[in-house]
């Protein structure tokens, strides 16, 4: 799959308090190419204000939508009457369920759980039940509230725990999915024992653009719809199963993504407007308000988990027991992902020789669950971590110490008796971020300085401040797992000097066409590379997550690029009697390793464009048995992380002052990316250990907005300092690359948790960590 | 046919004066004065709010400052919280200036003003704890002509806005001791209060005043706590108080704003309450300990 030069492993490990200054791979001195930090091609206009995103979608004579939403979590829908509505001045149509011609349910994973709109009963607060076109939005908006709906209120189904015994919410029932994980001697016991309940809130996605889409009424019948989509060939198969339209008659095209840590309500978008595209025979637009969006989309599954470590005198592990609850809201969406994830890394990076879990999925009438980074595998790193710290307290041990005691390596079985291939170089990472330079204490004359938790003008009072230092290890899966079909195709061509490449794989801000273009100049050694725009005339490159596109569609693109490089080389090696080998590509000419050839990439084009296909499909995985045990990933991704946190024990404010990384990258493709892409999950993860919780009381939410859920600010973030960024390669993945975005999502929120339990010495078995849970008394003086 | 149109008919005056800017409001009852908008604009664009008219009050130059009146400031309902939060007016009305100054991020505070902050009253608005602890009087400006209510009057609803009336000024006394303004909130970036506190000494009348925002739908003033701790203070001396009784202060405070449930029987507090019963007690005696340090 890859070139001979990725199979050397080539482990860079920056000093312990070196810089975070990457340094680049091999002869990449030039400023293109795999190793660059080649600015990204969107930045210019997103920096500017001037990247088209898909609330600025335009059509002439466009009509608005507008969706009804329950405003309950669960009530019996008695009667819907849309005449009212109908009737008004400028309103063009109200569709309901009743009007879908095609499938009346549609979800992920062949889980069709999810009904279009529903008719029967709402499951949970914001649920489409109907969609009005009218030729102004606040008509739109005024016209779904005439539809009058009759419902009988019914008890909501909001603690999971409960979703057992309660009777089901759906057809389907109320369990999603349970994996047993037994591995080892059920009999194991350990000298020492810890136990611990964690619980994780729901973290919402936030992406910061307006969720918008736009539906076009073809001629054939057919309709276009023009969607942020992640994924959008699974999209368009949704929409055309449920317009009862065959797939080629319906087209989705990818418009600027507002940002994706997860799933978008994607299909909830373009079935109501493709519905009312080919009901009006008008383009449709749909600009979700902030409120909307909170209710619509996936949201982090909200976990409740409890734990019971075994472990010798010495500290190492002998036995980890788990049984992890989440809560999927009414929807299976990729709940099921979730809990495979959850399960085989319940115990984390470590080396345990008897694991047993017990993982559900249920369903509620809770916000729904879904796609959001780093699923599962961050809930359960919360919990594990925070037993490791449990264990480290009782044996008087650091905890830094307890986790190197136990860390896995390369060739250690999983708890899903799948063996770590790939690089796990957990040791190192851990001695990294160990190692590294604690930053200073604010010294007394610099009070003014220091920002003190609690912000600017804040009330926070140095003498009640404590400092925490706290420690993470983690890690996440790459790729779709459980035999998910992994695969991308991608287009290169090349005429004249510049090339084009053509991958379905959306852009959803992770730097994907920048990586394309970076792995075209690479390997064709062409400057100007355009990457087109996706959309589902191209063939499919699956879903923008788990890093996938860096791997399978950046593989494609590789490979498709070392095709077109085998074809514009072959005539000149005949005529020179040399091998394809013996050449060289760099900034537009080709050169043989003697020098005697040297001619440029167009005069060696001729006027011809030459053009090649590929697709990259890694190694099959399987789905976990009846007690959990199967080979279901590609690759995995760790990290270790250390946090140092103040906390004014008093208020129980928080401020998380530095997180020291260490990350597994296999080989940095782009420095300035990678660097960003931690910088990002690093902040995400702090937001969802200090304040990221969609409150939902009796399943309602009840702030919907900005205001009311507060996502890390500037000053929240912390400073973020790479200590280490393993370059290990990954022989499996293309350029031997791991995915870097969610891992520190998984790990961050951990280490919050760790140190704030250093700095209070309080258990913090909450995430968010509320204010109560920080306070303690103080020590001392 | 459209609906398009209706969004067109709205009108927006912008007065130069407060006597043009009364007169706008009784020529056309249904518009609705808007001063930084950043309260106002929310609502509107949420959809809560379709204000038929809007009377800017953004020109109106003689309410955009202060001006001095028998040892009171006579402040203009249209000072932001960037103006407020300068050093010349901290060294007026130190309390104030600190609330301007933590009353959201930059962009907000450059736009968003006083009276907008009074008017919204909302639990959270972060003047309303300094100027129910400064015992502050606002001005109203109506067809009637001008009344003065106390500002507390008019956020319990005792005595609201009426009809057609704005909110000129606010009579704030100029007390000339230590003041401060303590707020805490759930992130270190810009927030809604949690919990916060304006404390006042004054010593001419040898008082201490505190209020307590965000607790409840308006500031909470504790006298009973404001009087035993000013007969503590020594106010022709140092004017200082020894850690413990700071520390009881700050607990009296808390205990009058967020008091045990009457029957014993409706069992604890919930510890969220519980908490933020300490966040005052920590933020009270702070703010003591600062104004007498
Ligand atoms: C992101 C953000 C963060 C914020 N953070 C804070 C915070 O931390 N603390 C805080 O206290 N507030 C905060 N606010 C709220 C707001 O900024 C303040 O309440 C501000 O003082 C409102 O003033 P304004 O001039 O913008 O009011 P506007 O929005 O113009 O008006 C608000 C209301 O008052 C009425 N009104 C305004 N002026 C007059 C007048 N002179 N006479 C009669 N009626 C009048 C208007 O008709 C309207 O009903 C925040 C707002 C935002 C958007």
């Amino acid at each position: 799959m890859t070139g001979p030069d990725a199979a050397t492993a080539t482990p860079s490990l920056a000093g312990p308090a070196a810089p975070a200054d990457p340094p680049a791979e091999g002869a990449e001195d030039s400023r293109h190419g795999l190793g660059s930090s080649l600015p990204r091609t969107d930045a210019e206009a997103k920096t500017k204000g001037v990247f088209p995103y898909a609330a600025d979608l335009w059509a002439e004579g466009l009509l608005w939508a507008a969706v009804l939403r329950s405003p309950h979590p669960h009530a019996r829908i008695l009667s819907l009457d849309t005449a009212a509505a109908a009737a008004m001045p400028g309103v063009h149509a109200v569709v309901t369920h009743a009007d879908v011609p095609g499938e009346t349910t549609h979800g992920r994973r062949s889980t069709a759980d999810r009904p279009v709109f529903a008719h029967d009963v709402v499951r949970f607060h914001g649920e489409p039940i109907a969609a009005v076109a009218a030729d102004h939005p606040d008509t739109a908006r005024l016209a779904a509230a005439a539809i009058a709906v009759e419902y009988e209120v019914l008890p909501p189904v909001t603690d999971p725990e409960k979703a057992f015994s309660a009777d089901p919410l759906h057809p389907d029932g109320n369990l999603i999915r349970h994996i047993p994980l037994r591995h080892g001697d059920p009999d194991a016991v350990g000298d020492i024992v810890v136990e611990g309940l964690y619980r994780v809130g729901r973290q919402d996605p936030a992406p910061v653009g307006a969720e918008a889409g736009l539906a076009v009424p073809r001629q054939d019948g057919g309709v276009e719809l023009y969607l942020a989509s992640t994924d959008p060939h699974a999209d368009r198969d949704t929409a055309a199963a449920c317009l009862a339209l065959e797939t080629d008659r319906v087209k989705v095209v990818v418009t600027g993504v507002p940002g994706a840590m997860g799933d978008r309500e994607d299909a909830g978008f373009g079935l109501p407007l493709g519905l009312l595209a080919l009901r009006t025979g008008c383009p449709v637009k749909l600009v979700a308000t902030r409120e909307e969006s909170f209710l619509g989309h996936a949201h982090r599954h909200p976990a409740l988990l409890r734990y019971r470590h075994h472990a010798d005198g010495e500290g190492r592990l002998v036995k980890v027991e788990a049984q992890l609850l989440l809560d999927a809201g009414a929807y299976a969406d990729t709940s099921s992902d979730a809990l495979a994830a959850a399960v085989a890394f319940a115990a984390g990076p470590y080396v345990v020789p008897n694991v047993f879990v017990e993982g559900w999925a249920v369903r509620t009438n809770n916000p729904p669950s879904g796609h959001v980074r780093g699923e599962g595998a961050m809930q359960v790193c919360s919990a594990y971590e925070g037993q490791m710290d449990k264990l480290a307290a009782r044996l008087g041990l650091d905890p830094a110490e307890l986790r190197m005691r136990n860390v896995m390596a390369t060739g250690d079985p999983l708890p899903t008796g799948q063996t770590v291939t790939c690089p796990a170089p957990v040791g190192e990472l851990l001695k990294a971020v160990r190692d590294a330079e604690l930053p200073p204490l604010p010294s007394a004359d610099d009070e003014e300085e220091w920002l003190l938790p609690g912000g600017l003008e804040g009330s926070g009072e140095p003498g009640a401040v404590r400092r925490g230092v706290g420690y993470a290890l983690g890690m996440v899966h790459m790729l779709g797992a459980e035999g998910h079909d992994e695969v991308s195709t991608a287009t290169v061509k090349v005429l004249g000097g510049s090339a084009t490449v053509i991958c379905a794989a959306v852009e959803t801000g992770q730097g994907f066409t920048t990586l394309a273009r970076q792995i075209v100049q690479e390997v064709l050694g062409v400057e100007d590379v355009t990457v087109s725009a996706a959309d589902t005339d191209q063939p499919p490159a699956g879903p923008s997550a788990r890093g996938r596109h860096t791997w399978v569609s950046g593989g494609a693109v590789e490979r498709a690029a070392k095709m077109v490089r085998t074809q514009l080389l072959q005539p000149l090696a005949a005529k020179f009697g040399m091998s394809v080998e013996l050449l060289s590509i760099a900034d537009g000419k080709i050169t043989s390793y003697d020098g005697v050839l040297s001619t440029t990439v167009a005069e060696a084009l001729d006027g011809k464009e030459l053009w090649a296909t590929a697709q990259c499909r890694p190694h099959p995985t399987e789905p976990l048995d009846e007690n959990g045990q199967g080979d279901a990933f590609v690759g995995l991704a760790f990290a270790a992380i250390r946090a140092v946190v103040d906390v004014d024990i008093e208020l129980g404010t928080v401020r998380v002052v530095e997180m020291a990384v260490a990350q597994d990258v296999g080989r940095q493709l782009n420095p300035a990316q990678v660097a960003a892409r931690i910088e990002a999950g690093v902040t995400q993860g702090v937001g969802m250990a200090l304040m990221e919780d969609l409150r939902a009381p009796r399943g309602v939410i009840k702030r919907p907005s900005l205001t009311g859920y507060a996502l890390p600010t500037a000053l929240d973030a912390p400073r973020v300092r790479i200590v280490a960024l393993l370059e290990e390669r990954d022989v499996v993945a293309p350029f031997g690359a791991k995915a870097v975005s969610a891992i520190p999502v998984v790990v961050s929120p951990a280490a919050v948790a760790s140190a704030v339990r250093a700095a209070t010495g309080r258990p913090v078995g909450r995430l968010p960590i509320r204010p109560q849970a920080a306070v303690a008394r103080p020590t001392g003086a | 046919m459209t609906t398009y149109a209706r969004q067109t008919g709205r009108t927006v005056t912008l007065p130069a004066s407060l006597d043009e800017a009364v007169a706008a409001l009784e020529a056309m009852p249904a518009a609705v004065p808007v001063a930084g908008g950043t309260d106002l604009m929310a609502a509107v664009n949420s959809g809560l709010l379709r204000p038929a008219g809007l009377v800017g009050l953004g020109r109106i130059s003689e309410i955009r400052g202060w001006q001095y009146a028998d040892g009171n400031a006579l402040l203009g309902a249209g000072l932001t919280h960037a103006r407020m939060g300068r050093p010349d007016f901290a060294a007026l009305i130190p309390a104030l200036a600190a609330a301007a100054r933590a009353a959201g991020p930059p962009q907000i505070r450059n736009a968003g003003t006083l009276g907008g902050n009074i008017v919204t009253a909302a639990p959270t608005g972060d003047a309303l704890p300094v100027l129910a602890a400064l015992e502050a009087t606002v001005v109203l400006a109506g067809p009637e002509g001008s009344r003065e209510v106390p500002v507390s009057h008019l956020l319990t609803g005792m005595d609201p806005l009426r009809p057609g009336e704005l909110l000129a000024f606010v009579r704030a006394p100029l007390l000339h001791a230590p003041q401060t303004f303590l707020k805490a909130t759930g992130r270190t970036g810009p927030g809604r209060a949690a919990a916060s506190v304006a404390l006042v000494l004054d010593p001419a009348r040898r008082g201490v005043r505190i209020a307590v925002g965000a607790v409840a739908p308006m500031p909470l003033r504790p006298l009973e706590a404001e009087a035993w701790v000013a007969g503590l203070i020594d106010w022709d001396g140092a004017r200082t108080l020894d850690p413990e009784a700071c520390t009881a202060f700050g607990e009296y405070v808390a205990m009058s704003c967020i008091p045990d449930p009457p029957d014993p029987a409706e069992g604890e507090l919930p510890p969220a309450v519980l908490h933020l019963r300490r966040t005052v007690a920590a933020l009270s005696r702070r703010a003591l300990g600062r104004a007498l340090s």
